[in-house]
């Protein structure tokens, strides 16, 4: 596969226009929404940058869970009390109230479990591959990021300077990133990159 | 609401809505002339409707006169029509409660069923009516069964012997007059725009006129309505759950020696609260669907009023599984014979069908969110809720007045710890079926009877709402809806 | 109304993290404190374990004391964070942002304060692994109708579950730590936490279903840990006062005031302690003090109803045993102490207006109640055990000794120490939740008056 690379545009709190014509012109320059992304550092409403609403399969994961910890539940509870046939306060061995207890914690367990498994898949964590990334971001700037090869990432920078982005940055996957044109941030950029 | 005054410039490329959202009027006038043209109305419908339901409580009216006859000296035949008694607490006289609790808790998508739900406090004075003969059905305490009051077979004059026929009737009283002033208060302004705007000298303008009692709208009015509503909600609320309590208690298990279960008065108050959100999914339903107000409620109730469904569902099993796992555990032979009598002896089959209708049921369809969020399914599983509630009601007070030796002081029920035998099941005869639809019919009859007085829709509370409700606005690219809170 | 202060998220970043970021003078000694009074309580239980269990005052008939009335009390306290946080969230109330985070890891410490107790009081903790099903050489397995194999499948569920949910709420706070730490491995241990969270649409949109969907997932789990404690009780019919059909929901409701107190507590500790007064205002304790006095009255109407049941029996044991319980010393004084503190001297208080919006009020008043909600579980389970019973050889009364009280101090200190830990590695306020409510705030005037207005959906 071929290494992947970043560009982020910054727009500063205050911007969101801006930041959603950004989103404009690259799907107009035919990048997908799946190369570019917005970064913000707190959750906007719905479709305030005109993003694609993102598409999710997050309810069946409790679902499953829940399946899951029940057949774990029954089978643990009626295996063990059948393995082990002793007979207490005069109720039969399988006995549904006390079993029904421990089967329902087994659902919740499961559910739960596979919920925040589920949360982490669809929120596409953990994620090794930061690119482009500036910490003002969690301070109420707000990003535009392409995550594309080379050549297209270029491109993109060049589109995200004519919207008016603050600051454009780079982030490489490899360990070279080509010498920029006209950014003086550039050199520090390597640094932003994290890995998690 | 896309159609807002308030709306921003953005309007033509407004969100997209939902044709299942309630649109209402967005100006005053409109809404208030909108409202009470609809109330000034009357359809076939209606006239169709009273019919049906008129025919029904003929047939009640029928069965009730027939046990009237046969006395009121035999418990056992009088099972089926307590359990509407309380099948009636449990559903009308609960309903006002989905208008109250939002209202405390500031929810706005209430706003176009509270008058819907408070309106079923008017089946109070059914209920009232209802309750009368039962003061005669249930035996005084000197037949030596165990009480809240603290009698004393030794000094039967110490407390006396009807102390649990006092009381009910003062809290079942207690109830009916607030729900009725709590209705009356929330109609005090809609009274003044219908005698403002009905014809001159009819009827109905006669009655609004008289009932607004001077109903002018200076701020001080509406401060008064505001503080009346909240002091009399939280106290239809606890009166509510006073008359649960002592129906429970003195009506029902009392009459089963050995059932001490401390939890039940409240499971019983519990259910009142799951079967008041199905009914007003259905009247709610109703109301959208065969009398027009689809501008008004739309999918936001039946959604919110699903959810509520959803989670006392949980609620009922947790209350039943509570008290049954107690009495279950611990084996002792007076619970168990309880336990035997009314879930897994006679009525077995019948229990079984509260458990799917009731809990069953509702949660696994309830669970989906197109199910929960659709304008069919809240109302389909109303049905189910209220079947359900209908069979429990039925499963134990038909079990428990059938207990041999109720109102018999030779029988010593005190120190008996458990029933001696178990009665056999009793199924209804063509009477019984005549009082359970009997009281159904009149449950709605009364209710449709009460709309012709009170706009089923309130409607300051809908004009309140455009105050608060500023609609979508556009928000960058996006548009976001605007709710302002009222305090 | 809800006043507000309108904060960029700059500022916000600073004021919230100065906890992490940096430390307060305070800090140090506190924790220095608590860790004596751990260990302390850590070397009693050692003694304990050395010794055996005589060390305790437990001898027949009350074999249940301090350490389980301690266990039911933190069991309690746990309730409030999921309280809290998953219902305010499930009903969008706005007042919860400030106070989710601190609700849900109390509920985290203090289930693991819980779980001390139990396991110190078995005797041989070392064995405590026998509830777990892992015997397969011997094939002797759990009894599954046992209270006691109930209770640690719910309270590991709920420890499990309410534990995963801080950490999924965590995950953007932990994002800005990352930002704004100055040190190259702090930055790398944060990095490492927060599993690389940019804050792209798709992960704020993750945020916001879990939020929900795991509150909906932990609230019957929630639900069904204090029922299943109650069972530990109400299924056994030797006990007079424990047989109770109400008991599970008599124990959520308790657990709800005491834990819902816990909340409000340390709401005031947060202004006290870390200046956190233009996030938590006055109208949050107007809020939460309005939903109290909801859930004390409901509290005490369950309260009532048990008692009303217990008459009700017309059962001499019972009948006794409650005498017991109100006229004789020192249960009478003790019982007379829980009703002033749980609830006739702080609902009273909390009805004036002054006292609602006062975070000194406020944490008087719920350390009160968590005082009385304290001596409530002592009230239900040590007389039932030490009253006279026609078979028991020996009776008598119940004293606590110096083991128990030092490992029951432990517990108090440990949920502080933990609490106070947590707060210096994490933000106890979630930020991206108060800026989130700052984004979503709107202002408009009707007349005269401005109306607070949210963003909805």
């Amino acid at each position: 596969m071929l290494a992947k690379s970043s560009v982020l545009g910054l727009f500063p709190e205050g911007e969101e226009d801006k930041a959603a014509d950004a989103l404009d012109a690259l799907r107009d320059k035919g990048y997908t929404h799946s190369e570019y992304e917005i970064i913000t550092g707190t959750p906007y409403p719905e479709g305030t940058f005109g993003e694609e609403e993102p598409k999710h399969t997050l309810f069946r994961w409790p679902l499953m869970g829940a399946a899951c910890g029940f057949i774990v539940g029954l089978v643990l509870t009626s295996g063990t009390q059948l393995a082990y046939p002793l007979v207490t306060g005069g109720k039969p061995i399988l006995s549904i109230p006390p079993m029904s207890i421990i089967m329902y914690e087994g659902t919740m367990l499961g559910a739960i479990i596979f919920t925040v498994i589920g949360v982490l898949v669809e929120s596409r964590l953990p994620r090794f591959f930061m690119g482009a990334y500036d910490e003002r971001i969690t301070e109420g700037y707000i990003g535009v990021t392409v995550t594309s090869d080379r050549e297209r990432a270029l491109e993109a920078e060049e589109v995200l300077k004519e919207i008016g982005a603050e600051e454009v940055k780079r982030g490489w996957e490899d360990s070279d990133p080509p010498e920029s044109t006209d950014d003086p941030e550039a050199p520090e950029s390597a640094e932003d990159e994290q890995d998690a | 609401m896309a159609s807002s005054a308030h709306a921003a410039p953005h309007e033509h490329e407004g969100p997209h809505v939902d044709p299942r959202v309630a649109e209402p009027p967005t100006s005053p006038a409109e809404t208030t002339e909108a409202l009470v043209g609809k109330f000034l109305r009357v359809g076939d419908n209606f006239w169709r409707a009273v019919a049906v339901f008129g025919v029904l409580t003929i047939l009640g009216i029928i069965g009730v006169v027939v046990r009237l006859i046969n006395g009121v000296g035999d418990t056992i035949i009088w099972g089926y029509y307590v359990a509407m008694f309380s099948f009636m607490i449990t559903t009308a006289s609960a309903a006002p409660m989905v208008a109250i609790a939002p209202r405390l808790a500031n929810g706005h998508w209430r706003r176009p069923l509270s008058r819907a739900a408070e309106l079923w406090s008017v089946v109070g004075l059914l209920s009232l009516l209802w309750f009368i003969p039962m003061l005669w059905i249930l035996p005084p305490l000197s037949d030596g069964r165990r009480s809240l009051w603290f009698f004393d077979m030794s000094d039967p004059n110490a407390v006396p012997s009807y102390t649990p026929h006092i009381w009910a009737s003062a809290a079942i009283l207690g109830l009916v007059v607030t729900g009725l002033a709590l209705l009356w208060v929330s109609s005090l302004p809609d009274f003044a725009s219908i005698a403002q705007r009905a014809p001159q000298g009819s009827r109905q303008q006669r009655i609004a006129k008289w009932m607004a009692r001077g109903w002018q709208g200076t701020s001080a009015q509406w401060f008064m309505v505001n503080r009346r509503l909240g002091i009399l909600g939280a106290l239809y609320f606890m009166m509510l759950i006073f008359v649960h309590f002592l129906i429970s208690v003195d009506f029902l298990m009392t009459l089963v020696p050995g059932w001490i279960d401390s939890l039940y008065p409240i499971t019983h108050a519990a259910n009142a609260l799951q079967a008041a959100a199905a009914t007003m999914v259905l009247t709610a339903w109703v109301l959208r669907t065969f009398c027009g107000y689809e501008r008004y409620i739309g999918i936001d109730q039946i959604w919110g009023l699903g959810k509520l469904m959803f989670a006392l569902s949980l609620l009922w099993f947790w209350f039943w599984f509570s008290s049954f796992n107690v009495l279950w555990f611990g084996k002792k032979p007076s619970e168990q014979a309880v336990i035997e009598l009314l879930t897994t002896g006679p009525y077995l089959f019948v229990f079984m069908a509260v458990f799917m209708l009731c809990f069953v049921i509702p949660l696994w369809t309830l669970v989906w969110n197109p199910v929960r969020k659709s304008l069919w399914g809240p109302p389909l599983l109303a049905v189910s809720v209220l079947l359900g509630t209908l069979l429990d009601r039925i499963r134990l007070y038909v079990g428990a007045y059938s207990v041999d030796g109720i109102g018999n002081p030779s029988v010593d029920k005190l120190h008996g710890l458990e029933l001696d035998h178990l009665p056999k099941a009793v199924w209804p005869d063509i009477f019984d079926v005549f009082i359970v639809v009997g009281a159904i019919g009149a449950t709605i009859l009364v209710y449709m009877f009460a709309t012709r007085i009170f706009p089923v829709i309130n409607i300051w509370e809908q004009r309140e709402l455009q105050l608060y409700d500023r609609g979508h606005e556009s928000y960058h690219r996006g548009h976001v809806r605007i709710m302002g809170k009222s305090e | 109304m809800l006043e507000h202060v309108h904060l960029d998220q700059k500022t916000i970043n600073k004021e919230l993290l100065g906890g992490v970021l940096g430390t307060p003078r305070w800090w140090l000694p506190t924790v220095i404190f608590l860790l004596i009074v751990v260990f302390t309580g850590l070397g009693a239980f050692g003694y304990m374990m050395n010794k055996g269990l005589g060390v305790t005052g437990l001898n027949r008939p009350v074999l249940w004391g301090f350490f389980l009335v301690n266990f039911v009390f933190w069991i309690g306290i746990s309730h409030a964070g999921i309280m809290i946080s998953a219902i305010l969230r499930l009903t969008q109330a706005e007042w919860r942002r400030p106070v989710t985070r601190a609700a849900e890891v109390m509920t985290v410490f203090s289930l693991m304060a819980a779980l001390h107790t139990p396991l110190f009081h078995v005797g041989r903790p070392w064995r405590d692994f026998w509830v777990f099903p892992y015997d397969f050489a011997r094939g002797v397995w759990p009894n599954v109708r046992s209270p006691f194999v109930w209770d640690p499948s719910a309270v590991m569920t709920y420890l499990i579950g309410s534990s995963l949910f801080v950490f999924i709420a965590l995950l953007p706070d932990l994002a800005i730590i990352r930002d704004r730490a100055k040190n190259v491995w702090v930055k790398r241990l944060y990095a490492g936490l927060c599993l690389g969270w940019r804050g792209t649409p798709r992960q704020w949109k993750m945020q916001a279903i879990a939020g929900i969907l795991l509150s909906a997932l932990v609230l019957p789990v929630f639900v069904s840990v204090h029922s299943i404690v109650s069972w530990d009780f109400a299924v056994l019919i030797g006990v007079e006062t424990w047989h109770s059909t109400i008991f599970a929901p008599y124990f959520i409701i308790g657990a709800i005031h005491s834990g819902v107190s816990a909340v409000a507590m340390l709401m005031a500790l947060g202004v006290w302690m870390w200046k956190l007064d233009n996030y938590i205002r006055p109208d949050h304790f107007d809020a939460i003090a309005r939903l109290l006095i909801v859930v004390a009255t409901t509290w005490f109407f369950f309260f009532f109803i048990e008692w009303v049941f217990a008459l009700y029996t017309l059962e001499g044991p019972e009948i006794g045993m409650r005498e017991l319980q109100v006229f004789e010393w020192p249960y009478s004084g003790l019982f007379i102490l829980f009703l002033l503190t749980a609830y006739f001297i702080p609902v009273p208080m909390w009805m004036f207006k002054s006292v609602r919006r006062s975070a000194f009020w406020m944490l008087i008043t719920t350390i009160l109640v968590n005082v009385g909600m304290w001596i409530e579980r002592f009230i239900i389970i040590i007389p039932g055990l030490a009253r006279r019973q026609p078979l028991t050889f020996d009776w008598g009364t119940y004293h606590p000794s110096l083991v128990e009280i030092l490992i029951v101090a432990e517990t108090f200190a440990f949920v502080a120490l933990g609490m106070l830990l947590f707060s210096k590695m994490f933000p106890l306020i979630p930020l991206f939740d108060i800026k989130e409510g700052m984004t979503n705030r709107r202002e408009f005037k009707i007349g005269r008056r401005t109306i607070p207005a949210t963003v909805r959906e």
